[in-house]
């Protein structure tokens, strides 16, 4: 996917954005286009760029390079208040002094042009507060609140200003488990009310794959794979996502394709995509994706091997199998199947569960099992 | 029973934290006296000097030296209080003392804060030169400075005037220091977000910073209040005439090389604690501490 050239309906476009800090890239160059009332999802491990990509679009930070467009005007060198974007920190940045009501209504409070009456004011500030359900809580400071309240002050606190472009920098983290879930239904619900664009930055996962419309993967201050989450799990770019994507972790194997174009994974031989040919003698990875491996009592099951480990995952377990060679795989098992480490067991690969990638972890192609020898 | 105790501590979570300072464990009677005893001594060294002032102020300055001194002066004698004010300009003084330190704090706290946030906040080409300089300059005694800063003042004209006395003071850079200090305390992330939110630099530091660092204010206004009603030096030098000087100097030039009128000198001491007294006790209630708490995620 290569760049797209500013179009009316794109919201936020960054064209060869990158940021270093001295001598230390940060993030290396990338494009993204944001559709008009898209939810993208900025996925990645801590220190990978994500709040720095925020904080650029946001003005907070400058670009070392690249162009920032926010509705269609080029915004490097506008004044974050003029950006016609509102972000929620990471740790919501409230004014501990000031109740929910002035911390919500104060964006609207420091508008100049037009200056607004404090009538005015007062209505969207109780809107706002509306659209996040704190309208009971109005009169309180921020200490006096629950993390998830304090939440959706900061959320009304950018809601009010009616921008253009949302920002939210993790805005679940540190919520546990159950508020958080909620919290992940109540966004979306509010984004599908106010329907407008929205960059969300995340290490979690889930939270990235039930929000987002789209996901960007980042790693090491490089983009690692922009796409729908479906796309991100069935076709993961490279190593990174594969195993960043999906749980348990997919596990990865080192091998070497055959002279004859033909790669043996323990007793059974692979083969690409039809029109993706293995090269002969090229070293490759391949990794099969748990979920997408099943324990079977079928005769012409794709593997064999020896059963080691056992994870409970509430409805699932997951089983480890040794196929011999060194190799192992991860498979999903009924959570009621009688199994003991040490049994055999026969293992199928639905469609799609396993990944060829290059040298330098790119994928080549998936894979499906030819045959088994002996 | 302990156990018990400690889940209790622990529901209330938050309630307890903070009030935390009073937790602590009990300690044994004998420690408990102990302590008492040496508070009192403490106390004792402390106030004793001071009740002998108040006594004397109200004593005849012939009965001054009977022995042994007789603690409750009897009877009250009111003439020291009396000249204070009719053969002295002590209401004046007083005056002097409050308009200056009032001015000299409103100032320094203005500009300590200001300058504070540059210096905590801002990013500006020289930042750390200036605040090398600025402690540099904090290590300079008092006492190198006095003569050339009178020849400066003398330049300027303001010899005998109460510029001579409230703009020296507000070039100690201490203050910036310690509200430097303050606010670096303030994460970046609540200027970034107000900044955002359309305020100005003045805006957040005035709606958002100032606020926030309050107490650290209060503190520091109250450390710059006391130092400069006890200045002494400086005031002298400055200012010659009577009616412009201030408490600490007046007082003092109420004893001479060949009078020495104890009682007066006391009555004054004790006159010139009242208004400090009153500013503290006034000021106390400012001292609530207004945390952070809040503003971020746990
Ligand atoms: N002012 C700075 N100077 C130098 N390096 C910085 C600065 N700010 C951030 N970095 C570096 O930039 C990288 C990206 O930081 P960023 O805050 O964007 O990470 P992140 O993806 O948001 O991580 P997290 O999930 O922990 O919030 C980090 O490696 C960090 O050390
Ligand atoms: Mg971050």
């Amino acid at each position: 996917m290569s760049a797209m050239s500013p179009r009316a309906d794109v919201a936020v476009s960054l064209i060869q954005v990158a940021k270093s800090y001295g001598d230390v890239e940060v993030l290396q160059p990338f494009d993204l286009q944001v559709a008009e009332g898209e939810f993208v999802v900025l996925l990645g491990p801590s220190g990978c760029g994500k709040s720095t990509i925020l904080k650029m679009i946001a003005g907070l930070e400058e670009v070392s390079h690249g162009e920032i467009h926010v509705a269609g005007e080029l915004v490097n060198y506008v004044r974050p208040r003029d950006r016609d974007v509102a972000m929620v920190f990471q740790n919501y940045a409230l004014y501990p002094h000031m109740s929910v009501r002035d911390n919500i209504a104060f964006p609207l409070t420091m508008s100049r042009r037009p200056r607004l009456k404090r009538g005015v004011i007062e209505a969207r500030t109780v809107t706002a507060a509306d659209i996040v359900d704190l309208t009971p809580y109005l009169d309180r400071k921020p200490a006096q609140l629950s993390g998830g309240q304090r939440q959706r002050v900061a959320l009304a606190r950018a809601i009010i200003r009616q921008p253009a472009v949302f920002l939210m920098d993790e805005p679940l983290s540190n919520l546990d488990a159950l508020l958080r879930a909620d919290m992940r239904t109540s966004l979306l619900e509010v984004h599908a009310r106010i329907k407008k664009a929205t960059l969300y930055v995340t290490h979690d996962q889930i939270e990235a794959m039930t929000m987002a419309d789209r996901v960007v993967v980042l790693n090491a201050g490089r983009i690692q794979q922009i796409g729908r989450p479906r796309d991100l799990y069935t076709a993961p770019a490279n190593t990174f996502v594969a195993q960043f994507i999906g749980s348990p972790r997919m596990p990865l194997h080192d091998l070497e394709v055959r002279d004859d174009g033909i790669l043996h994974f323990a007793d059974v031989t692979l083969t690409g995509d039809a029109d993706v040919p293995l090269a002969p003698g090229a070293s490759v990875t391949v990794g099969l994706r748990p979920s997408a491996l099943r324990t079977t009592s079928s005769a012409s099951a794709c593997f064999v091997g020896e059963a080691k480990r056992r994870d409970y995952l509430g409805s699932d377990s997951y089983l480890e199998v040794d196929l011999g060679e060194g190799l192992s795989v991860v498979v999903r098992a009924e959570a009621d199947a009688e199994v003991r480490p040490g049994d055999t067991v026969r293992v199928d690969a639905d469609p799609g569960a396993i990944h060829v990638f290059d040298e330098a972890g790119a994928r080549i192609c998936g894979a499906s099992v030819c045959r088994r020898e002996r | 029973m302990t156990a018990m105790h400690t889940t209790e501590h622990k529901k209330r979570g938050a309630v307890a934290s903070k009030d935390r300072a009073r937790s602590g464990l009990p300690r044994s009677r004998p420690a408990i006296s102990l302590s008492y005893v040496i508070l009192f001594v403490g106390v004792a060294i402390a106030l004793v000097p001071f009740l002998y002032v108040v006594s004397t102020s109200f004593k005849e300055s012939t009965s001054l030296f009977s022995y042994p001194p007789d603690w409750i002066p009897s009877p009250i004698f009111w003439g020291n209080f009396e000249s204070l004010f009719a053969d002295h300009p002590f209401a004046q003084w007083t005056f002097n003392t409050l308009f200056v330190s009032g001015a000299v704090t409103a100032l320094k706290l203005w500009f300590d804060s200001m300058a504070g946030y540059a210096l905590a906040k801002m990013e500006f080409a020289g930042r750390r030169g200036v605040a090398l300089l600025l402690l540099l300059s904090v290590a300079i005694p008092i006492s190198a400075l006095i003569i050339p800063m009178f020849f400066v003042v003398r330049y300027l004209g303001l010899l005998n005037t109460y510029w001579a006395l409230i703009l020296p003071p507000l070039a100690n850079p201490l203050g910036i220091f310690m509200a430097r200090s303050f606010i670096v305390g303030i994460p970046d992330d609540l200027e970034a977000s107000a900044r955002l939110d359309g305020a100005s630099e003045f805006t957040i530091y005035r709606k958002i910073v100032l606020p926030l660092i309050r107490p650290g204010l209060v503190v520091l206004g109250m450390f710059t209040f006391m130092l400069q009603y006890t200045s002494f030096i400086w005031p002298l030098i400055a200012v010659q005439d009577s009616d412009r000087q201030v408490l600490a100097v007046g007082i003092s030039g109420l004893q001479s090389a060949f009078l020495q009128d104890w009682g007066l000198l006391s009555a004054g001491m004790l006159a010139a604690a009242i208004p400090i007294t009153v500013v503290f006790l006034l000021v106390q209630r400012a001292f609530v501490f207004n945390d952070l708490s809040g503003a971020l995620k746990e």
